[in-house]
């Protein structure tokens, strides 16, 4: 969790400081080992490419939780409801990637807050890699 | 597996199952492995934390298994899915520690698009008993 401002709720329109990070081959095999998937694209380099950063880690880097700037109060978490991704260009290992988020929706349903942030994932060569659409709702203990 | 245009509506195609073991959902949502603070303290990670946000356990990251569902599309469509491939997803149920997981997609729709066939799923990963945690659909070009 990072040490951004805190916040109960989010703001409609409100936008992320972007996160940026490098995708080594070390962090690609931890994400395959989580995802139990070792296709040879992800792993093996060959004449015409690189290997291919697996799609679950850009997912996972690409949640708002990343941004420099989030934060929430102690005892809140972000629950994920509903998601949606639009895929346009497979991602390399070793380039640097950032992440921009920004809140497109507030709405209430069964006393529940629902934000829905979008996001874009670009590599270094400028090349968008995904968005998604990501809908959350949050979780609240008794303090 | 793959489909091609002859693929019929109503095919259903089943992925490869998989059990979420601890040590997998600590290299997917603990951060970076060894590095500091590793493994970060979440309601992925850490069951005291998750029940102080209100939660009766800890929950696999829904990013974890949409993963699953990727592989699964990926060896439907080939690659090329990463260039033009779309989903859309609700999360229903919560997947703990240990659940075991499979990804499955059945076509719902193909039409031509130029030379090309489009091809709409509903897709889905079901647990260890036989409950779907997560339902929704994916579209891709052959």
């Amino acid at each position: 969790m990072s040490e951004g401002k805190k916040r109960t709720q989010f703001s409609e329109t409100e936008e992320f400081e972007p996160f940026a990070f490098q995708v080594s081959p070390e962090l690609n095999e931890q994400y395959l080992y989580a995802l139990q998937d070792y296709h040879p694209r992800y792993l093996e380099e060959t004449d015409s490419t690189t290997p291919w950063v697996h799609p679950g880690l850009l997912l996972n880097q690409s949640n708002l939780t990343r941004s420099p700037s989030f934060g929430l109060n102690a005892g809140m978490a972000g629950v994920h409801a509903k998601e949606e991704v639009e895929f346009f260009n497979p991602a390399k290992v070793g380039k640097e990637f950032k992440v921009t988020w920004k809140v497109v929706e507030e709405y209430e349903k069964r006393d529940k807050i629902y934000t829905v942030i979008q996001a874009l994932v670009v590599d270094e060569d400028g090349r968008e890699i995904l968005r998604r659409k990501t809908t959350g709702v949050l979780a609240k203990g008794q303090k | 597996m793959k489909l091609s245009p002859k693929t019929e509506v109503g095919a259903e195609f089943t992925g490869k199952g998989r059990t979420i073991s601890e040590a997998r959902v600590f290299a997917f949502s603990g951060g970076r492995l060894n590095g500091p603070g590793w493994p970060a303290r979440n309601i992925h990670t850490d069951l005291e934390f998750a029940q102080s946000c209100g939660l009766q356990t800890r929950s696999v990251s829904a990013t974890q298994y949409m993963g699953y569902l990727i592989e699964l599309l990926i060896d439907l469509f080939g690659e090329n899915w990463l260039s033009h491939g779309k989903m859309d997803l609700k999360f229903i149920a919560v997947v703990d520690v240990g659940d075991r997981l499979v990804p499955k997609a059945v076509i719902i729709s193909k039409e031509s698009e130029g030379p090309r066939t489009k091809f709409s799923l509903e897709i889905w990963c079901e647990d260890q008993r036989g409950n779907k945690v997560t339902i929704g659909t994916a579209m891709g070009l052959i």
